[in-house]
């Protein structure tokens, strides 16, 4: 068999044969409510990796992510009282506009995206601290449960959030297979200089990219601070690398232009699995990431298209 | 001494080298010549060890030999002097001579400048040029560089032994006459001490210089020709196959041009960097044809046409409208279609099907709202699949698997199914087979008829001439003459060459 042909086919091969050894060595882990509920923890992370997908699709990279959903954990603390439900607009504009900075500083002032969105979490990171004077602020919580009750309740044994990701992910699904901005995209990501010489306005939509991914990711962290009812600058450290993973194990690999938030379903998924499978196993949250970092590298190694690539600096 | 016995090189979709046996022996020159395509830089790639051979074998003094990479073929005394050079511009002209063989000038990791520039003064007497080595190499003319790359190649003399084999890739293509009278004189000199293969579009030069030529085409040696032996004419007829006639470049079908409805009218444009005030028009039905040397800067009057580049002076009308900040949609949406050079880099999206492709410049067409409708995208590829007998298994077949010819007419189907007018073709049959080339002629000609103005640069100048109107000479990034091509008192190609060079 091969091997190119079964390429696209290992991240759902992959899901399939963690879930397996997880289920061997603990049969209770595959019982639905379990794997529900495991399903509905990750849904943050997954908004997050959805966001990130469309950065990686066109080749580039969000790095701001993580800082972006700790911002809006703080910004939606602090604002839900005054705001009520107006909140939600003002967290999903604020990470569309950050985004969009990114995207400007990448393609106006050609300051490489895994910089330019480094320096824009930095900028996120830092507003964090000052309007939260640094320290863990919590929602009211009768106001979060009136408000933002709904996001995270439970429909028999089903999470809410797992509606809202299968919402989004339908969203994303469609913008990427059946719009233009979808196809242009795509067209950036496998051959931006194709894609520029047929015409294609290519900075408009590297910047759009960047500012789903940026709208996403505040998403991820208005989910997120409603879910623990409050938020802190650094309460949402430690997802980015596990968000990565998930896009670049679901297939979309680092140069762009293939894969797709179908596959970074399927690689939040293997995320999750690997997650819950340091558990059973017994390893640290300490150690968490070290595993991530780890999977990153293999998963770089494994997905990255080197005809691509003329050289690596 | 070294010598190629039935070598073959396949790559996916193409049989590049077809059992092809060559030699050279001590002190000659043998030239190299053949279409675009016909296998010659595959075979010198061979020659030199960046690919290699799928069958057949190498010997060099009757012995058989392999190499992993350039640097094997360089240990037994192979080079290469680039077309594209190879030096890095910002070093010094020595440690490019010595580049990745510093070791003997160096004592634990510290290089002995001193020694260097005294071994590569060395090295530049011998290919007569006096310059400081510790120049940088940015600071050279086109034709000193040259020289330096050949230094550099000739560095071998002293590291191997044995006779050395150099090859030179279209050395004169960027070099004055008087600079490529001294080049002949300096390679001849050499012979001492190399062998030469020379690869060249220009004719009278590889027969001047050649002891042998090798005449490829379509993978193959089809003669060798000892100096002398044959005219220039007869060895054109075996690159090609048959006669360059008028049959093969339908002019025939050349009908003339609509004088009365200009498309494109360039008036005192400059342009960033050398381009100087170039005026043109191009009218309903015309052939343009832009004929000049690599970098005369022909590829950016056809990228200012469509928006790509932005003039410094002068002004722009496409249809009647002067247009002062044109993009790239801005031209699409004015009907200008551009058939870019590199074909695979900017012509067509690998990894994307043939009706993602063809729909990429006019999505706006085939969308509501941003919606795409992908059913008539489909009926689109499919229609043109038809029409222009695409080789693609279907409209989902991905671009980047076709072959170069149906990758070509994938592009010129996305600018002609969108109605544009205007067409910027740059190399357009460049790499193709002479069946996918004469498909390509058809249909400008066919593009013609329909009213369509064409901007061409091409191939080769027998294609410049065979297919166009009118053709405009243009050297050092200015105009120099303007040819009209009736058929049936169309220039030679000594007349352009004239004004060319």
């Amino acid at each position: 068999m091969d091997i190119q042909r079964l390429k696209p086919h290992f991240p759902w091969i992959t899901l399939l044969v963690l879930v397996t050894i997880v289920g061997i060595a603990d049969p209770s882990f595959l019982k639905p409510a379990n794997l529900l509920s495991l399903a509905g923890d990750i849904v943050p992370l997954f908004i997050m990796a959805l966001g990130l997908t469309f950065a990686i699709y066109i080749g580039g990279i969000d790095l701001s992510a993580q800082s972006m959903a700790n911002m809006i954990t703080v910004v939606a603390s602090v604002y839900l009282a005054p705001l009520g439900i107006w909140v939600a607009g003002l967290c999903i504009l604020a990470g569309f506009t950050l985004g969009t900075l990114s995207g400007y500083l990448t393609t106006r002032m050609y300051v490489p995206s895994f910089i330019s969105t480094l320096a824009v979490g930095g900028i996120c990171f830092s507003v964090a601290q000052w309007l939260s004077g640094n320290r863990a602020l919590n929602m009211d919580a009768t106001q979060r449960n009136e408000t933002f009750g709904w996001m995270i309740g439970r429909t028999g044994v089903v999470p809410h959030e797992l509606f809202i990701a299968i919402g989004l992910l339908a969203i994303c699904l469609l913008i990427e297979r059946r719009t233009v901005l979808g196809r242009a995209l795509k067209a950036v990501g496998a051959g931006e200089l194709a894609a520029a010489a047929s015409g294609l306005n290519v900075a408009r939509y590297k910047i759009l990219a960047f500012a789903i991914s940026g709208g996403l990711a505040a998403v991820a962290g208005l989910l997120f601070s409603v879910k623990l009812s409050g938020g802190a600058p650094t309460i949402a450290n430690g997802f980015l690398l596990p968000a990565i993973v998930a896009v670049l194990v679901g297939g979309t690999p680092l140069t762009g232009g293939v894969g797709g938030v179908l596959n970074t379903a399927i690689g939040t998924l293997i995320v999750a699995v690997i997650r819950a499978s340091m558990l059973y196993f017994g390893i640290a949250a300490t150690q968490q990431q070290m595993v991530f970092g780890l999977v990153l590298i293999a998963a770089i190694a494994l997905t990255i298209d080197r005809s691509k690539l003329r050289t690596v600096k | 001494m070294y010598e190629l016995k039935a070598v073959e090189k396949k790559f996916p979709g193409v049989h590049a080298l077809k059992s092809v046996d060559f030699s050279i022996s001590r002190g000659e020159i043998v030239g190299l010549v053949g279409e675009n395509g016909a296998g010659k830089s595959t075979l010198m790639k061979v020659i030199y060890g960046a690919y290699q051979p799928d069958g057949g074998e190498m010997l060099i003094d009757g012995k058989p030999v392999r190499f992993g990479g350039p640097r094997d073929a360089m240990e037994r005394g192979i080079g290469m002097v680039f077309q594209e050079q190879s030096l890095i511009t910002n070093l010094s002209v020595m440690e490019n001579i010595f580049l990745g063989y510093e070791d003997q000038f160096s004592r634990f990791g510290v290089v002995n400048w001193k020694a260097m520039a005294k071994a590569a003064r060395k090295q530049l007497a011998k290919v007569k040029l006096d310059i400081d080595p510790r120049t940088i190499t940015s600071s050279l003319s086109f034709a000193q560089r040259q020289l330096v790359e050949l230094a550099k190649v000739l560095t071998l003399e002293e590291r191997v032994q044995g006779h050395l084999v150099v090859l030179l890739d279209e050395p004169t293509s960027v070099l004055a006459e008087e600079e490529v009278k001294l080049l002949f004189k300096l390679v001849r000199e050499l012979t001492t001490r190399a062998s030469f293969i020379f690869v060249s579009h220009r004719m009278d030069e590889v027969m001047e210089l050649s002891d042998r030529i090798y005449v490829m085409k379509d993978g193959q040696v089809v003669d060798v020709v000892s100096r002398g032996a044959a005219t220039p004419e007869a060895i054109q007829h075996k690159m090609v196959g048959r006669h360059v006639d008028k049959e093969y470049y339908r002019e025939q079908r050349q009908k003339p041009y609509d004088a009365t409805r200009p498309l494109v009218e360039l008036s005192g444009v400059d342009l960033p960097g050398r381009v100087h005030d170039i005026s043109l028009t191009l009218h309903a039905g015309e052939v343009l044809c832009l004929v000049g040397t690599e970098g005369s800067g022909r590829e950016a009057i056809l990228r200012t046409i469509y928006g790509m580049r932005t003039p410094t002076k002068g002004t722009l009308k496409i249809k009647g409208e002067t247009v002062s900040r044109l993009t790239a949609r801005g031209a699409v949406e004015r009907g200008v279609g551009y058939v870019p050079r590199e074909r695979k880099i900017e012509g067509i999206v690998a990894g994307m099907n043939v009706y993602e492709n063809m729909t990429l410049s006019q999505m706006p067409h085939y969308a509501r709202m941003g919606w795409l409708d992908v059913a008539d995208e489909r009926a689109l590829a499919r229609k043109w699949i038809g029409k222009l007998a695409i080789k693609a298994s279907s409209e989902y077949a991905d671009c980047g698997n076709l072959s170069g010819g149906n990758q070509q007419k994938v592009v010129l189907a996305k600018w002609r199914s969108g109605g544009s007018d205007i067409m910027l073709l740059d190399h357009p049959t460049r790499g193709l087979d002479i069946g996918a080339k004469e498909d390509v002629y058809d249909m400008i000609r066919e593009m013609c008829d329909d009213g369509v103005g064409v901007v061409l640069v091409a191939d080769t100048l027998e294609e410049a001439i065979g297919l166009s109107h009118t053709i405009v000479v243009i050297k050092d990034g200015e105009i120099q003459k303007r040819f009209d091509c009736v058929p049936g008192s169309k220039p030679t190609l000594y007349d352009l060459l004239h004004y060319m060079i």
